[in-house]
């Protein structure tokens, strides 16, 4: 049960940042994304459907994420996500915001070890 | 927002188009499926592996679907709308807890709805007119503590509306009751009539349904023009049967003919609440209609009229009670006309400094009459309901330890505890729902009931108690709080189960947890302890009621018919009238089926006007005028007869007492006693002691002494009181316009004397006009109010008692029912009976007692407020105290051992197989 453990660590709100960012680079099925996730991740992060699921439904409804029927390489027919203009610029910002808070972390925890 | 928008759109959506959502859901799993599959078999797993691990990336389908379904706002809404079709088949499951909950919570609810419709009637809702908001009385410091409406006499309300003009504008009408008699001779058929400004409807912004209004010179004082009238929409139905031809047609007023300008609609009732007018009148047609010339200029000036503004904006409250009373010197210089008593009165009234009263809910004599009563009646109501939500509570502790299994089987399958509390809530709700549809019907009839019962002979009350917005979210607030009260805590304690409870047995089997036994026992005592509360309470007001029928009348009040003649139309020669007066008294007594029958000024409780005057007598210690003051009525020779008042020394007023003969006068005990402290009386001379100074002051002999009768009020100890004989009216005095006759039958009841009565009455003068009313109405309507007050709170205390009794005898059986097992096993062992049965019930015989106790205590400290109101007894009369706990007690113990009894009958051998 372990990876499943690793990936209920992941935050909401930190799950809905990943997707949006992987969806910057190319629309993309629901396996798909969670298959990018692990890739990217070098396999520290295994998202299941049960958590990507809700996300999409989630950034669907909040308008950041478009969904699309299409044929897969394989022929079948799936879902397919992609990032609106709302999408975008929500993902700018999340980026931001995370990027700043990593920075104000990485002080502190430099700090605690002895700095001035 | 789009964003909103695009959520609501999908929600809805989502809600109404289920399948098609499902369907698609389905398919993208699938295809994740699949494509999880894919992926394994390209990385070189077997099929059998692949499908493995995709399965497990999956997860559980209906796991994934519901994660899907909750992140919409709709699945809450969903899950709303599935826990109370559920909760509506939980309860059709039991239809007696549902019938005994529904009833009891539609009884409680109904009760306060009804009371807080009539408290709203009564002192909440605005007057039906154009900016309620923006009127205001004109009032003095005095009568606003009081709790009257003010009103000036004709000169003085001119004036003041004279000088008001840049506050704002003025409207005024009569605030005495002015019952008028419609018919054209004989027995007087008499409607509330009201005397208004010409500005009045208009001003108010009151359209008429039919015609128009008054206009300004319809209101000079005394012209023919002001012989018009606006009729109720009531009288416009039951006299004209609604044709609106009945514009322009006359209307016989105190037998003057006027004509009819305008119906007024329906929902205007008047500016007084609690009474509706039928006619009104301009204030200039009063002199013509009203032939009363008063008794002095100060005196019953049937002008008496109450000034209402509806101030200018810009005008505060504050600004234009200064202004006012600016104008007040000049305004006491308008009212000086004194030459009686009651002109000297009005200067000392009009002393009193002005303020101005808001008036948006119009002016009430009914509300300062039973305010007190109504807010204690609501309270009563209150805790009555907060025992019906004691008892329900404990009926639904029992259902949720009934289904814990099915409760704790939802747990172990995987919902969340919230979702169970819904459930449980909701079901609350429903049943305080039902209660309150069947409540507001309740409501409904028993606010119109009770505003009937508010009514007697001399106050026809009519108050507008239709269920407005405030009655509604009142109602509505009620049975959300309701359904928290009772449905909370046994919804936490039946949702705070383990999951394990569903494998172990059912929770019949031994003693129940620390927990339960609390909360068990805490509504025993919180429904003994609020019963007994208002089991005292009642007690209380019954035994006032109870005293005040106790009073001794003074007199014999059976078989006597009180006749109120009005001879305002007969020919007036000074002296003749107080002659007809006797006549009358005379004519009467010939008839056959009479005893006796005498005329006087005023008969006991009739609601008139008391003459009072100030006297001295030698030898009396200097005392300030109000100590010198008596009450005097006018009666003639039959009148002690009629009433078999006890002769306690000398004689009373006989037929040799007339005009020329030496003046006299009959007192009181009471009167004895205050001027003639210590020796005799008869004999004495008392000197009338009050006056202009230009008046000559009479001086009379008492020739007899009399026993106290009743007044006015049951609650007012006996008066000094002087009968004089009405022969001996005072020269100076304008002759009264009206006068009583009562009539003693000589057997049966004195209503069959009626009509042989007025046809008497009719050979001594055809003008005059007559009401006929039994003495015993009179006098029960003194105590009018003590009654209805006695006959609710004794009702809501019944219901109490019975709701506790119930609720006791519930929680006692379900204790023995519990603990069968254990009384089965004891008993086996060899306990006695009696051990049982005390062991069994020990707990909740304990919580009675507790409840008792505190029930006491509260008691002690409560009715203290209940003091202004009680007659007789102190709020801690200890009849009731110790009576009320000692019912309630028995009550409880029959309650608590009709249960116990059966577990004596146990059979060790069942209960134990029955595990």
């Amino acid at each position: 049960m372990a990876p499943a453990d690793k990936a209920s660590a992941l935050v909401q709100g930190t799950l809905d940042m990943l997707i949006l960012k992987t969806l910057a680079l190319e629309p993309m099925h629901g396996y798909g994304i969670g298959m990018r996730l692990e890739q990217i991740s070098h396999g520290a992060f295994q998202v299941n459907a049960g958590s990507l699921f809700p996300a999409f439904r989630r950034l669907e409804r909040d308008g950041l994420i478009k969904a699309e029927w299409r044929a897969t390489e394989n022929n079948r027919r799936a879902k397919y996500y992609a990032l609106t203009a709302a999408g975008r610029r929500r993902l700018a910002e999340a980026t931001r915001e995370w990027e700043a808070q990593t920075v104000a972390i990485t002080k502190i925890m430099r700090a605690t070890l002895g700095e001035a | 927002m789009f964003r909103v928008a695009r959520d609501v759109l999908a929600g809805l959506r989502a809600l109404f188009r289920r399948d098609q959502v499902e369907q698609d859901l389905d398919e993208e799993l699938r295809e994740y499926f699949e494509a999880a599959i894919d992926r394994h078999v390209a990385a070189g797993m077997s099929r059998e592996a692949a499908t493995r691990a995709a399965r497990i990336e999956r997860g559980s389908v209906t796991a994934v679907k519901q994660h899907v379904r909750e992140t919409g706002w709709e699945s809450r809404l969903d899950d709303l709308w599935q826990d109370a079709r559920y909760g509506v088949r939980t309860l059709r499951k039991s239809p007696g807890f549902t019938l005994v909950a529904v009833l009891t919570l539609a009884l409680a609810i109904g009760a306060n709805t009804a009371i807080f419709s009539i408290v709203n009637g009564l002192m909440l809702r605005a007057l039906p007119v154009t900016a309620p908001e923006q009127l205001a009385m004109v009032s003095t410091v005095h009568t606003v503590e009081d709790g009257y409406t003010a009103g000036f006499n004709y000169k003085v309300s001119e004036h003041i509306r004279e000088h008001v003009k840049h506050l704002g504008r003025s409207v005024s009408w009569s605030v005495f009751h002015s019952r008028l008699d419609l018919a054209q001779a004989g027995e007087a058929d008499r409607v509330d009539g009201l005397f208004v400004s010409s500005n009045f409807f208009n001003e108010l912004g009151v359209v008429p349904l039919v015609g128009r209004t008054f206009t300004p010179d319809e209101d000079r004082l005394a012209e023919p023009k002001s012989r018009v009238a606006i009729i109720s929409h009531g009288l416009w139905q039951r006299r004209f049967g609604g044709d609106a031809g009945a514009v322009g047609r006359t209307i016989v007023v105190e037998r003057v003919p006027v004509t009819i300008v305008g119906v007024a609609p329906p929902q205007f009732l008047g500016p007084e609440v609690g009474r509706a007018f039928e006619i009104a009148l301009p204030i200039g047609s009063a002199p013509l209609v009203l032939h009363n010339e008063g008794w002095g200029a100060g005196g019953f000036d049937p002008s008496y009229l109450a000034v209402m503004l509806r101030l200018a904006p810009g005008q505060s409250l504050g600004s234009a009670t200064t202004a006012l009373r600016g104008m007040h010197r000049q305004i006491i210089a308008a009212a000086m006309q004194p030459n009686e008593i009651w002109g000297e009165n009005q200067v000392e009234q009009l002393k009193d400094p002005f303020v101005m009263v808001p008036a948006s809910a119009g002016t009430s004599d009914l509300r300062r009459q039973y305010s007190r009563a109504v807010v204690t009646i609501f309270v009563i109501a209150a805790l009555v309901l907060l025992i019906a939500c004691a008892n329900i509570a404990s009926l639904m502790v029992a259902r949720g330890a009934a289904r814990s299994r099915e409760l704790s089987l939802r747990l172990a399958l995987g919902a969340p505890r919230r979702r169970l509390l819904q459930q449980l809530i909701v079901e609350s709700l429903i049943l305080a729902s039902m209660g309150a549809v069947v409540g507001l019907l309740v409501a409904t009839w028993a606010s119109d009931a009770l505003v009937t019962q508010m009514s007697t002979w001399f106050d026809r009350v009519t108050l507008d108690v239709t269920l407005d917005w405030r009655v509604v979210s009142f109602t509505v607030l009620v049975t959300l709080a309701t359904a928290l009260l009772f449905g909370l805590a046994p919804a936490f304690r039946a949702s705070s189960l383990t999951p394990v409870a569903a494998l172990k047995e059912p929770v019949s089997s031994g003693d129940s947890g620390m927990p339960r036994f609390w909360s068990r026992s805490g509504l025993v005592a919180a429904q003994v302890a609020l019963s007994l509360l208002l089991v005292i309470t009642a007690g209380l007001f019954i035994r006032t009621f109870d005293r005040l029928l106790a009073v001794p009348l003074g007199f014999d009040s059976n078989r006597v018919l009180v006749v109120e003649v009005d001879g305002s139309r007969t020919a007036p020669a000074p002296g003749a009238r107080t002659a007809l007066y006797e006549r009358l008294a005379s004519v009467v007594t010939q008839l056959p089926a009479v005893a006796e029958a005498g005329a006087s000024l005023n008969t006991p409780a009739n609601h008139g006007l008391t003459l009072v005057s100030d006297y001295t007598a030698p030898g009396m210690p200097e005392l300030p005028p109000m100590e010198r003051r008596a009450i005097v009525n006018f009666v003639t020779p039959g009148w002690f007869h009629t009433y078999g008042l006890p002769v306690r020394a000398g004689r009373v007023i006989s037929a040799s007492d007339t005009r020329q003969a030496p003046l006299i006068a009959v007192a009181n005990e009471a009167f004895a006693r205050k001027f003639f402290p210590g020796h005799e009386a008869v004999g004495g001379t008392i000197q009338e002691a009050i006056g202009p100074p230009e008046r000559p002051k009479e001086s009379r002999t008492v020739v007899g002494i009399v026993g106290n009768a009743l007044d006015q009020s049951l609650r007012r100890e006996a008066y000094p009181t002087l009968y004089l004989p009405i022969a001996q009216w005072p020269t100076f005095f304008p002759e009264p316009a009206q006068i009583s006759v009562s009539v003693r039958a000589r057997s049966g009841s004195p209503v069959a004397l009626a009509r042989g009565v007025a046809e008497r009455l009719m050979t001594v003068d055809r003008n005059l006009s007559f009401t006929f009313r039994p003495l015993e109405d009179q006098i029960d309507a003194a105590s009018h109010q003590e009654r209805l007050i006695a006959w609710l709170s004794a009702f809501f205390g019944g219901l109490a008692l019975v709701l506790a009794a119930v609720g006791l005898f519930g929680i006692a059986s379900s204790t023995v029912v519990r603990r069968r097992t254990e009384i089965g096993i004891r008993m086996a062992l060899g306990a006695q009976r009696r051990d049982v049965v005390r062991l069994a019930l020990r707990q909740t015989i304990l919580a009675t007692a507790v409840g008792l106790a505190i029930g006491l205590a509260a008691a002690a400290m409560l009715t203290r407020y209940l003091e202004a109101m009680l007659f007789g007894i102190t709020p801690l009369d200890p009849v009731t105290f110790v009576a009320a706990p000692a019912v309630l007690g028995v009550v409880a113990l029959v309650a608590c051992f009709l249960p116990a009894r059966r577990a004596t009958s146990i059979d060790p051998m069942v209960a134990l197989r029955s595990e």
